[in-house]
C-alpha cells in the first residue's frame, strides 16, 4: 500500500483493526472460469455491500507506465456496450445506492452499497461493464486530466504526502511499493489509450476476479446470479503477479525533502514481513503488537515518551499493514513543532526503539494491547464496507479469507519476548530509511510567526 | 486510491450529519427524559455485542470568546485526557485495559463526548464516560502540553489549502461592524487565538454551558433502555443545571455578497470556494434547499457540478456543495481545486450551473431522480451504530420530532417542482455569492486575465 494511505489509515485506525466474521460464516463458491464468490449473510438491515476485486494493482505496471492500474479504474466508469459514460453511477444512484472504487499496489476493487433487493441487478451491471468496456480515446483524454488534478491535490500540493512518496522510493530498490499508486506525473503525461487497452486485455480476466457480498442476501441466489454473469465469461490466462524479492538493507539511508511547508516532519520507514499464514504467524503478529504498543490507544508509548515526556514532537505514530504482498513498509513519524528539532526527535526515537529491544513490555501492557486489537475486530463488524473489504484484501493478496480467524489466534499467542525480538530483528536503525520534510521559506512566512521553522538541513550521515 | 479523497469522504460523512434520509423500516427511537433535564435517545441494535453513545451539549465553538477561538475544542480534549480521580497515565491505562474508546470534540453549536465500547465492558465504560464529564481534573501541566500541541498543530494546518479557505470563508461571511459572529471561526481555533486561551477560560465554558438541560445522549447498540438507565442514572445524578445561553439564542449573521478574498499559497492548484449563508436547521425551506443542494453538488457523481466541471471538462478531481444547518444560518459552500491557470474557467462553469438553476431550469424528471436517490439511500445511511448515534444526537439536540426519521422520506417526497424553484431563487443567484481563492500568484493572474 501507498505510504501516505497508510499514514491516513494509521491515524484513523492504526491499521491493526481486524474486521471480519468467523471464517465459518463465509460462504464460498468458485466457477469454472476461475471467478470466485464469497458471501457473508447479515440480515440485520435491508442493505448489502457488493465488491468486485481484481488481482491487479500498481505493482503490476510496467516501467514507465506507473499509475496505469488507477487510470484504468477511472475508465471503468466511462461507458460500456450498454451504458454511456457516467451512466453506471447514475443508475446506482437512481436505485438509492452509492458506488466507488479504489486501487492499491496489490488490488483494484469496485464497490456499491445498495438496497438488498438490488444486488442481482448490480452484479449484472458489474459483469456487463467488466466484459464490454468501450475505452474511447476522447474519454481517456478528459479522465487523464482529472487524474493529474487528483495527483496535484493529493501529493504535489501536500508537503507531507509528497515527502512520504519520496521516502518510499528511496527505501526500496526492487519492490513495487517504491512507486506511487497514483503514478509519477512524468508517466501520467505519457500514458495513452493504447496502454489502457493493453492493460484491460491482459489483466481484466475472469480468473482474477473475486466477488464479495456482505449483507441482507441469500447465498444461493447470489451464486445463481454470479454464475449467470461473471461465471459465463470465457476462460483466459491469468498473468502472474509481479512480486520480486527485495534485497536486504545494507545500512541506513536518508533523504531530505525541501518543500514549501510550515513545519518539519520526520519519518522513518523500513521493510518488514507481511503475514503468511502457517509460516510466520508469530512474527507478523508480533510486529502488529509492537506497533499497537507504540502507537495504539491512549497509552501509546510513542505519544507517552516522545510527545508527553521528551517533548520532541507534537504528535507521533507508527503503522504496519500485515495484509500485503511480499513485504510491508513499516513506518513511524513525528510531527515537529516550531521549537522541536529533527535531531532531538531522531535521537529520542531510536533510543526508545533500542530500549524496546532490551526491555520486554509488561504483561498488563500486552494484555491491554490484545484486548484493544480484539475489540477492533468487533467494532469493525459494525461496518459492511470494512467487513467486505477485509475479505477482499485477504483473498486478493493471496492470504485467503479462510484464514481470517487465524490472525486473532496469532495475536492472542504473542509473548513479550516476541515483541522484544521485533526491535532486535526488524525495527533497527541500520535497516531504516529516514525522510525529513524541510520547510522551504516562502514569502508569506514571517520570522515573527515562527522563529525556528526552518531548521538547518541535517547533513547526510550515510547513504 | 479511491476516486474520492479522504477529504471528500470526510465531507460525505459530514453530510450524514447535516442531512438524513429514512426509510420504511426504521427502528423506533426510545426516549427518556431524566430529572436533571438530559434527554436520552436509544435505538436498539443487537447484531454486534457493542454499544456506541454520543452526548451533545450546547457548548460548541460559538461560545468561544472572539479572541479565544478554540476554547471548546481544548475543553473537549481536556475532559477526555484525565480526571480529578485519575491522572493522565492512570486514565489511559484504565481506558486501554478495557478497550474503551472515548473521544470528544466541538463543532459550532455543540460539544460532543462519545464512546464506543464492548458490551461486556459497558459498566466500566459508563463509569469512565461520566467521570470524564463530571470530574474534570484541570491539571495545569496537561493543559499547557495540550495547548502547545494544539498551537503546533494549527501551524501545521496552515499547509492545507482547505483549512486556509475555511478560515477566510468564516471571516468573509461572518464579520460585521459589530465584530465577528460566533460562527465565524473554525472550532479548532487558529494560531493567533489559541495562544490567548487560559485554563480559566475552559473552566468558565464548562461551568456555564456543559449542563444537562438542552443536552442529549444518543445511544445505539446491544442494550435496552432499562439496562442503560440502571447504569447511567446513578452515574450522572449529580449533574445539574441549565446552560447560560440556550441553543437557539443566537442572531443570524447579516447577508454578505459579491466579495472576493484571495490567499496566496505556493501550490500548483488553486482552491476556489464559493460561499454564502444557507438555511438554518429549522428553516421552513430546509427540505427544498436540501433537495436542491443534492441536485447542485451534494450528490457526488450524479450532481450537476460534477457532471459539468469534472465529467464534461476534466477540470477537477472533485467539486462539491454542502450547507451546514445550525441553530442560525450557517455557511453554504461550493468547493473545487484545479490547476491554477484553470481556476477562473472552473469558477465560470460553477456560476453557469447556478444561474441555470436560478432561472428554474429543473424538470420534473430531474427532481424525481434526485428524490429517488435520497429516499432510496436511507437504509444505508443508518446501517451502523456510529451513523445512528450521529443522527439521533442531531435530532434530539435541534429539538426535531422523534418520528423525524420515519417522516423524512415523506418530507423529501413532498418537495414539489415549485418548491425547489423557489429555493433556487433564494439560494442560487450567482450575484449573491462570494469567492475565496487559495493558490499561487492570484492577483498577478487576475490582472492578466481578459
Amino acid at each position: 500500500m501507498h505510504l501516505f494511505q497508510l499514514l491516513i489509515a494509521g491515524l484513523l485506525a492504526m491499521f491493526l483493526s481486524v474486521s471480519g466474521a468467523n471464517a465459518a460464516d463465509l460462504k464460498q463458491a468458485e466457477f469454472r472460469n476461475g471467478v470466485k464468490l464469497i458471501v457473508e449473510e447479515d440480515h440485520s438491515a435491508p442493505v448489502a455491500m457488493v465488491q468486485v476485486w481484481l488481482k491487479v494493482g500498481g505493482r503490476d505496471e510496467l516501467p514507465g507506465k506507473t499509475g496505469l492500474a488507477h487510470v484504468f479504474e477511472h475508465m471503468m466508469f466511462k461507458g460500456s456496450k450498454q451504458l454511456a459514460p457516467g451512466e453506471y453511477s447514475k443508475q446506482i444512484s437512481a436505485m438509492g445506492g452509492s458506488d466507488n472504487a479504489f486501487t492499491s499496489h496489490d488490488y483494484t476493487a469496485y464497490f456499491e452499497t445498495v438496497p438488498a433487493s438490488k444486488v442481482n441487478k448490480v452484479l449484472q451491471m458489474e459483469a456487463e461493464r467488466f466484459a464490454n468496456l468501450k475505452l474511447r480515446d476522447k474519454d481517456f483524454q478528459k479522465e487523464i486530466k482529472v487524474i493529474m488534478e487528483e495527483r496535484r491535490m493529493r501529493t504535489e500540493d501536500d508537503p507531507n504526502s509528497h515527502m512520504f512518496e519520496e521516502l518510499s522510493a528511496a527505501a526500496l530498490r526492487l519492490h513495487p511499493y517504491r512507486n506511487p499508486v497514483i503514478g509519477w506525473m512524468q508517466d501520467l503525461k505519457r500514458l495513452t489509450i493504447e496502454d489502457v487497452r493493453a492493460f484491460y486485455k491482459k489483466h481484466y480476466v475472469p480468473g482474477s476476479v473475486t466477488v464479495v457480498v456482505v449483507g441482507d442476501v441469500d447465498f444461493k441466489e447470489v451464486k445463481q446470479t454470479v454464475k449467470r454473469t461473471f461465471g459465463r465469461m470465457k476462460v483466459r490466462a491469468v498473468p502472474e503477479r509481479f512480486n520480486p524479492t527485495e534485497p536486504a538493507p545494507f545500512g541506513p539511508k536518508r533523504i531530505d525533502v525541501s518543500l514549501p511547508a510550515q513545519l518539519p516532519l520526520f519519518a522513518v520507514t523500513l521493510p518488514v514481513p507481511v503475514w503468511n499464514p502457517g509460516s510466520n504467524d508469530r512474527e507478523a503478529a508480533a510486529i502488529a503488537m509492537a506497533t499497537q504498543l507504540l502507537a495504539g490507544g491512549r497509552s501509546a508509548k510513542m505519544t507517552h515518551e516522545l510527545v508527553d515526556n521528551k517533548r520532541v514532537a507534537f504528535s507521533a505514530a507508527a503503522g504496519y499493514d500485515p495484509f500485503g504482498m511480499g513485504l510491508d513498509l513499516w513506518y513511524a513519524y513525528g510531527a515537529l513543532g516550531p521549537e522541536q528539532t529533527p535531531e532531538k526527535f531522531e535521537t529520542a526515537f531510536w533510543k526508545m526503539m533500542q530500549k524496546m529491544g532490551k526491555v520486554p513490555p509488561l504483561e498488563k501492557e500486552l494484555a491491554a494491547a490484545k484486548r484493544q486489537m480484539i475489540a477492533s475486530e468487533v467494532f469493525a463488524r459494525d461496518s459492511l464496507y470494512l467487513r467486505a473489504k477485509h475479505i477482499g484484501i485477504l483473498e486478493t493478496v493471496g492470504i485467503g479469507a479462510k484464514h481470517q480467524d487465524e490472525w486473532l489466534t496469532a495475536i492472542r499467542n504473542v509473548t513479550a519476548a516476541d515483541v522484544q525480538n521485533v526491535f532486535r530483528e526488524w525495527i533497527r536503525f541500520d535497516r531504516s530509511t529516514t525522510g525529513l520534510l524541510l520547510p522551504e521559506q516562502t514569502p508569506e512566512q514571517t520570522p515573527k510567526q515562527a522563529p525556528e521553522q526552518a531548521p538547518k538541513p541535517t547533513p547526510e550521515k550515510k547513504s | 486510491m479511491s476516486r474520492l479523497s479522504p477529504t471528500h469522504i470526510t465531507l460525505l460523512i459530514l453530510c450524514f450529519f447535516l442531512v438524513i434520509s429514512p426509510a420504511h423500516a426504521v427502528p423506533p427511537i426510545q426516549e427518556k427524559q431524566m430529572e436533571n433535564g438530559l434527554r436520552i435517545l436509544l435505538m436498539e441494535a443487537h447484531a454486534v455485542p457493542m454499544v456506541s453513545m454520543q452526548l451533545i451539549m450546547p457548548a460548541g465553538s460559538r461560545f468561544d470568546a472572539a479572541n479565544k477561538a478554540g476554547t471548546a475544542t481544548l475543553l473537549a480534549s481536556m475532559l477526555t485526557d484525565h480526571t480529578a480521580k485519575h491522572h493522565h497515565e492512570a486514565w489511559a491505562t484504565l481506558l486501554d485495559s478495557e478497550a474503551i474508546r472515548l473521544g470528544a470534540g466541538a463543532d459550532r453549536d455543540g460539544m460532543n463526548l462519545s464512546m464506543t465500547v464492548l458490551k461486556e465492558a459497558l459498566p466500566t465504560g459508563i463509569k469512565a464516560f461520566s467521570e470524564s464529564l463530571l470530574n474534570p481534573g484541570w491539571d495545569k501541566k496537561r493543559f499547557k502540553l495540550i495547548k502547545e500541541n494544539a498551537i503546533s498543530s494549527a501551524q501545521k494546518d496552515q499547509e492545507e489549502p482547505g483549512i486556509r479557505a475555511s478560515e477566510a470563508s468564516g471571516k468573509l461571511l461572518f464579520q460585521s461592524k459589530i465584530g465577528l459572529h460566533p460562527y465565524g471561526h473554525r472550532p479548532a481555533g487558529s494560531l493567533a487565538t489559541l495562544k490567548n486561551i487560559q485554563l480559566a477560560d475552559l473552566k468558565k465554558l464548562y461551568q456555564t454551558q456543559n449542563r444537562p438541560q438542552g443536552s442529549v445522549l444518543a445511544v445505539s447498540g446491544d442494550i435496552t433502555m432499562p439496562e442503560l438507565l440502571a447504569l447511567f442514572e446513578p452515574a450522572i445524578k449529580t449533574w445539574k443545571g441549565s446552560p447560560s445561553i440556550k441553543l437557539f439564542e443566537i442572531n443570524s449573521a447579516g447577508h454578505v455578497q459579491g466579495k472576493t478574498v484571495e490567499i496566496e499559497m505556493p501550490t500548483s492548484q488553486t482552491l476556489s470556494q464559493l460561499i454564502r449563508l444557507g438555511p438554518a436547521r429549522k428553516d421552513a425551506d430546509f427540505f427544498p434547499a436540501f433537495v436542491l443542494n443534492q441536485m447542485l453538488g451534494g450528490g457526488g457523481f450524479g450532481s450537476r457540478l460534477m457532471e459539468e466541471v469534472r465529467e464534461k471538462r476534466g477540470l477537477v478531481y472533485g467539486v462539491y456543495s454542502y450547507f451546514i444547518p445550525l441553530a442560525a444560518p450557517g455557511p453554504f459552500i461550493i468547493t473545487l481545486q484545479t490547476r491554477a491557470n484553470q481556476a477562473e474557467d472552473a469558477e465560470e462553469v460553477v456560476r453557469t450551473v447556478m444561474q441555470s438553476l436560478f432561472e428554474g431550469n429543473i424538470t420534473r424528471k430531474q427532481l424525481k431522480e434526485v428524490k429517488a436517490n435520497l429516499t432510496g439511500s436511507f437504509a444505508q445511511r443508518m446501517d451502523s451504530n456510529r451513523e445512528r448515534i450521529g443522527l439521533m444526537a442531531m435530532i434530539g439536540f435541534y429539538r426535531m420530532p422523534l418520528d423525524y426519521l420515519q417522516v423524512w422520506t415523506e418530507k423529501v417526497e413532498s418537495v414539489t417542482l415549485a418548491d425547489i424553484k423557489v429555493a433556487a431563487t433564494t439560494y442560487m443567484n450567482p450575484e449573491q455569492w462570494n469567492l475565496v481563492r487559495v493558490g499561487p500568484q492570484l492577483s498577478k493572474k487576475g490582472k492578466t486575465a481578459p
